[in-house]
């Protein structure tokens, strides 16, 4: 499969593979045939359990590891060959900050922004922007988890990019840092940049994001606007409130649907009419005291979607047991395993 | 050039460089100090017990039958070669055999301090160039340089050249300081050194600023591969320790031309003699000579291509290898 330039896409990935190789010798997948579209302007969730390869991808995308096989595109150029062509649009953050400890905030700003030719003023405004213009001396050694976060961000905001992206931007962030990053990612989507947002706080990607796609064993599961995800994916669950709990739940699960019982009431699945289940309780001479269906969020989405996957990256390897040789052979896939 | 501009800042900017060259800096003092005090002028008083020892000895009778019988049959007191005028050259005390210290003479510190002073200067960039670089992947701050400056030779030169010029100016300074405070001292002290020491003292220290700022080229360039400066500095450790035993123990004739100590002296003193047990015996003047000379260019050609070969691998395994 071959990715074809979309004028409105800002990223786009076809049959995307990636294979690590660990230091016993074990060939691991993280990456298998992932076929990604980001559209432009909004923000864009990036979902998927620990080691589903969602950094992985981030980094074959910015060109910080090399893909086995498949296609990827930034605003339409082939990466990683035309990369330099589009870096300055681009503003990342890949995993934790990455910075060097002995010298203050400000210096590592400098460091990076001087090669581009990027004003020292832009490192003030950065700086200002993530609320650590009072701390930009001390050395980055000495910065707090949250602290280190929000240079990370002041790093990315240096070349004014079109594209954001974001893998864990709220780590370690107290709850006022966490609202103004989610307020600042909100805003910048909406002045039309393009964040592409990686996260494990899936209220926060729904509270924020437009769109999302969930990946899986390095794979897409599902993508598209949150609305429609959860609208498509969310079972038809209807809460009922009876006076005899374990009376209507034989005659509801005499009638079909699946009931489980929670405390004082009972969660019906497949009722996509909440009056036929009101119609064969009464019937039964079981009258409801109140009934209400219960509204889909992205977690159960995407708990639905990743229920088949080891949820917090225990099949894989640890990063550090990863040698990133990476294998160029596609042939011969025995014997792999997935992240 | 901005590029470079940043790499040279950075290389500056980095603590662990900035306490080597303050390391070699202080080696640098006291080896130029050490070499001064133990040449400092003779007091009149060590000087007059020096004359009185020389009187001494002149008048000893024993001196006089050793010369002549020296100039009846002179090779057989020094061996093959040796004219009956060398005699009472080889035998009658001087002065200088008596006083506690020998002056200031550049040409023999050229060999001694001179090199010692190359060697430290040579290791501590080499440890520079590999922290430098092996700090920026330990950090993780390569990935991050790498998302502003995504063309990965580009970034691999800058940061080279920053090294090697870092290191020309660094090796210049120690260097030419340290020859720069002997001479002025020689002079001072009324100690006329000959042109050809002179020549040897400028050409010595000139390669020998190249070596020292190649070999910090050389110490990046083994840490991109590598990635960590304590796994430049273990593999420098067992080479020195091991590799250069395992050269001399092999049982090849000249053997001893692909040791990189001996290529190294060869550069630095335009030319090493080297000692190999596997060679067939020489006569010579002090007995059975078991040596060859390694030349200059061979020492050059030697060193360059290490170097080369270690850049290519280095640029090599920069441009393709994944990034974390």
């Amino acid at each position: 499969m071959s990715v074809t330039a979309d004028a409105t896409a800002v990223i786009e990935t076809a049959g995307l593979r990636k294979v690590y190789r660990t230091r016993a010798g074990r060939r691991v997948v993280a990456v298998d045939d992932l076929d990604l579209v980001v559209p432009a302007g909004g923000v864009h969730g990036f979902l998927g359990p620990n080691g589903s390869g969602k950094t992985t991808t981030i980094r074959m995308l910015l060109g910080l590891a090399r893909a086995n096989r498949g296609e990827m595109r930034l605003f339409g150029e082939t990466v990683p060959a035309r990369l330099p062509a589009v870096m300055d649009r681009v503003g990342a953050v890949v995993e934790e900050p990455k910075f060097v400890p002995t010298f203050s905030g400000r210096k590592n700003l400098q460091l990076l922004a001087r090669p581009l030719g990027i004003p020292s003023t832009a490192v003030d405004a950065a700086l200002e922007q993530v609320g650590l213009d009072t701390r930009d001396r001390d050395r980055y050694g000495g910065y707090s988890l949250g602290m280190r976060q929000r240079l990370a961000i002041a790093a990315t905001l240096l070349k004014q990019p079109e594209l954001l992206i974001l893998d864990e931007p709220t780590n370690g962030l107290d709850p006022a840092g966490i609202r103004d990053i989610r307020d600042m990612i909100r805003g910048l989507g909406e002045s039309g940049v393009t964040v592409l947002l990686s996260s494990h706080i899936l209220a926060e990607v729904q509270q924020v994001c437009h769109s999302v796609s969930i990946i899986g064993n390095g794979h897409l599961l599902a993508s598209g606007p949150v609305a429609d995800l959860v609208g498509d994916n969310t079972l038809s669950v209807v809460r009922v409130y009876v006076a005899d709990p374990d009376a209507a739940t034989g005659i509801l699960e005499a009638a079909g649907y699946h009931v489980a019982r929670a405390g004082d009431h009972l969660d019906v699945e497949g009722a996509q009419h909440p009056e036929d289940i009101t119609r064969a309780l009464a019937d039964r001479g079981h009258y409801v005291r109140a009934l209400m269906p219960v509204r889909g969020d992205l977690e159960s989405v995407f708990l639905q979607l990743t229920r088949d996957v080891t949820l917090g990256g225990a099949s894989g390897p640890l990063p550090g047991d990863l040698d990133d040789t990476e294998d160029t052979d596609d042939g011969d896939h025995h014997g792999e395993d997935r992240r | 050039m901005r590029l470079l501009a940043v790499e040279l800042d950075r290389y500056r900017s980095r603590r662990a460089v900035a306490m080597l060259v303050l390391v070699a800096t202080l080696l640098t003092v006291l080896l130029a100090a050490t070499a001064l005090w133990d040449t400092r002028p003779v007091s009149w008083a060590e000087r007059a017990r020096a004359e009185a020892q020389l009187q001494q000895a002149l008048d000893d009778p024993q001196l006089q039958e050793d010369v002549d019988d020296c100039r009846d049959n002179p090779e057989a007191f020094f061996g093959p070669g040796t004219t009956s005028e060398q005699c009472a050259d080889f035998l009658v005390p001087r002065l200088e055999n008596f006083v506690p210290r020998a002056t200031l003479d550049l040409g023999k510190v050229v060999h001694g301090r001179g090199t010692a002073l190359i060697v430290i200067v040579t290791s501590l960039l080499v440890i520079a160039g590999a922290t430098f670089v092996g700090a920026d992947f330990t950090t993780g701050s390569m990935s991050n340089q790498l998302l502003f400056v995504p063309r990965r030779t580009t970034v691999w030169a800058a940061k080279g050249l920053a090294v090697l010029l870092s290191g020309l100016v660094v090796a210049a300074v120690l260097v030419v300081g340290f020859w720069a405070v002997l001479s002025l001292v020689a002079d001072a002290r009324g100690i006329s050194t000959p042109d050809r020491v002179l020549w040897d003292v400028r050409w010595t220290a000139l390669r020998g600023i190249v070596i020292a700022a190649c070999g910090g080229l050389g110490g990046y360039a083994v840490t991109v591969v590598l990635r960590r400066t304590v796994g430049t500095v273990a593999l420098l450790f067992a080479y020195v320790v091991g590799g250069e035993a395992l050269v001399f123990a092999l049982p090849f004739q000249r053997a001893g031309e692909w040791s990189l100590a001996n290529n190294a002296l060869a550069w630095i003193h335009d030319g090493a003699r080297v000692f190999d047990d596997n060679l067939p015996c020489r006569p010579g003047l002090a007995g059975c000579q078991r040596s060859y000379e390694l030349s200059l260019g061979h020492g050059a050609a030697y060193l360059g291509g290490v170097l080369l070969l270690a850049l290519l691998v280095s640029w090599l395994v920069f441009s393709r290898r994944d990034v974390a």
